[in-house]
């Protein structure tokens, strides 16, 4: 699914990451831990295509980063996005912020999504009508919406309860296992117990 | 995307509200200065051309107030083919009552049939007849003064141009003799169809020291109405590049509140020509709406200015359908070049700082 060679990253001359390889399978649960400034979120930022590395190759299927032209249209149509902070829009619904990551989507199809996830009944809500948790799946659902073959997620637990934390996970374990392949950056060490790999980031380097 | 910019632009409401009135007092100065010199223009110029075809001056002259032709060159025009008729007109200005400055026009008889009378007679002799306006906030409506001299009122007339309705006209020898010159321009009617250019080389025949034009050409080359003119232009554009670093530093401000959501769309693969093209239907919005609001104020405006006593009638500004257009256009164009900067800065927002942690 997404094949790491000799990946490194350098932020003008200072080294975020350093001969990054791995390669992460369809439909893995994956989990990056490491320390705050150890790089992992570098790491997550570069494998999402939201940083273009400085060396190395990253292969997406059969697709190489290099050789892609379009990047909007490669991040919509085949990557997900959760962040630790939910960045709905406020003057937006539910309905109206799944949408953005998928104009086309009927109502019908985000209802569907949001009854996967158990919160249908907030499909015309607004962010600030929902609580923590509910804003955070449909953050979830935000990302699932053009079924994208794979989700990012950095520190999506980071603003939850212990108890949202792990339905959060949960949720991801159940979208891997029919097929997403889910890499989530994390520094708590017992959710990233829940996921399939674990790969542990420090000082720029996987160990 | 029209719904979506709406509630964009009511999520922010107070920044919505500061953009627009930024908008409208710079759409309505370009209203207000605009119509107010077009109307200045459009009376003085209407005045001169229900006079007649062609307009004779004293040549070099800069202004038709210091201009000073010989009057009796009338009955040597009157004789070159295709002339109907010729009048001559005295233009000048004097305090009358309390009133500092009201205009004075001496007129021959023939052209007392332009002041459509309302109450009395045309003047005769020590006689003037006054603009409904100017009659209205005279104290003394039977008699007024000027350069010292009294004058019985003898008549009350009504005319649309600003200039004629609040002015007072005598005949013309009796303002010779105030202004102390013949006749300020002469103006000639001729046939329909006729050769104006030809009678124009005919009039300039006849004196050295005038100068004769069709009373279009006049109009187009008046230097006064090129002052006013550009006068205008210069005051509009400046109202147009304050409404324009209004709503660019305004805007600016609430895209930089709005950098999370620019990030996340990014994040979602939305490209930065839809993130651009999104922000400026918010623009397009706002300067739609800011025109429709600006050309009803300044309408209001315009008539309450056009209804001031205190103003005599002298300021009377006309919005036509041709200057709303063009108001139209530069309000788009404002709202639209103003939000280029700040749209093109929120397309840049960087998501990998919404990964990195930060709520940027």
């Amino acid at each position: 699914m997404i094949k790491v060679t000799n990946l490194s990253h350098y932020y003008n001359k200072d080294l975020a990451l350093k001969d990054i390889n791995l390669e992460i399978k369809k439909g893995e649960f994956v989990s990056i831990i490491g320390e705050s400034g150890s790089g992992k979120s570098t790491l997550l930022s570069v494998l999402s295509t939201l940083l273009k590395p400085s060396s190395g190759e990253i292969v997406y299927e059969d697709t190489n980063y290099k050789n892609i032209k379009n990047i909007d249209n490669f991040r919509r149509e085949n990557i997900g996005f959760i962040f630790q902070f939910h960045y709905l829009i406020n003057y937006l619904s539910v309905k109206e912020n799944i949408n953005l990551a998928n104009k086309k989507a009927s109502k019908q199809e985000i209802l569907e999504l949001l009854k996967s996830l158990g919160i249908e009944n907030l499909i015309d809500k607004y962010p600030n009508e929902i609580s923590g948790g509910q804003r955070q799946r449909v953050a979830i659902a935000r990302a699932m919406i053009n079924n994208p073959k794979v989700i990012f997620a950095d520190e999506p637990t980071g603003n939850l309860d212990s108890k949202n934390s792990l339905n959060v996970f949960e949720l991801f374990s159940t979208l891997a296992k029919k097929g997403t392949t889910i890499i989530v950056a994390t520094h708590d060490k017992n959710l990233a117990l829940k996921t399939n790999i674990t790969y542990e980031v420090k000082d720029g380097k996987l160990i | 995307m029209i719904p979506f910019a709406l509630k964009a632009l009511f999520a922010n409401k107070l920044k919505t509200i500061l953009i627009y009135l930024s908008l409208i007092f710079s759409i309505i100065s370009i209203f207000l200065i605009s119509s107010i010199s077009n109307g200045i223009i459009s009376m003085y110029s209407s005045m001169l051309k229900s006079d007649g075809d062609i307009i004779i001056t004293q040549s070099n002259i800069s202004d038709t107030f210091f201009s000073n032709v010989n009057i009796n060159l009338i009955q040597k025009i009157n004789k070159i083919p295709d002339v109907i008729e010729s009048s001559a007109l005295i233009v000048g200005a004097s305090p009358v009552e309390k009133l500092p400055i009201v205009a004075i026009y001496g007129a021959t008889q023939n052209r007392f049939k332009n002041y459509k009378l309302e109450l009395g007679n045309y003047p005769e002799q020590n006689e003037v007849i006054v603009g409904k306006s100017i009659y209205e906030q005279l104290n003394n409506k039977n008699e007024i003064q000027i350069a010292n001299k009294s004058f019985k009122i003898s008549g009350v007339f009504k005319s649309e141009i600003g200039f004629e309705n609040g002015g007072v006209v005598l005949p013309i020898t009796h303002a010779a003799e105030i202004f102390n010159k013949s006749a300020s321009m002469i103006m000639v009617n001729t046939n329909l169809n006729s050769n104006l250019e030809n009678i124009i080389n005919e009039i300039k025949k006849l004196d050295t020291q005038i100068d004769a034009k069709s009373t279009q050409n006049f109009v187009d080359n008046y230097n006064q109405f090129k002052i006013i003119k550009t006068s205008s232009n210069v005051i509009s554009l400046i109202a147009f590049c304050m409404g324009l670093l209004g709503i660019t530093s305004l805007m600016s401000i609430t895209i930089n509140q709005r950098k999370s959501e620019f990030g996340i769309k990014r994040a979602l693969g939305i490209s930065t020509a839809e993130i651009v093209y999104s922000i400026m239907i918010e623009s397009f919005i706002l300067g739609v709406f800011s025109f429709i609001s600006a050309f009803i104020i300044s309408n209001i405006v315009l008539y309450f200015i056009k209804n001031a006593s205190s103003l005599q009638g002298y300021v009377n500004g006309e919005i036509s359908n041709e200057l709303a257009f063009y108001i139209f256009v530069a309000s788009i164009f404002m709202a639209i070049i103003g939000s280029i900067i700040p749209a093109l800065n929120a397309s840049k927002t960087d998501p990998v700082e919404l990964i990195q942690g930060n709520k940027i």
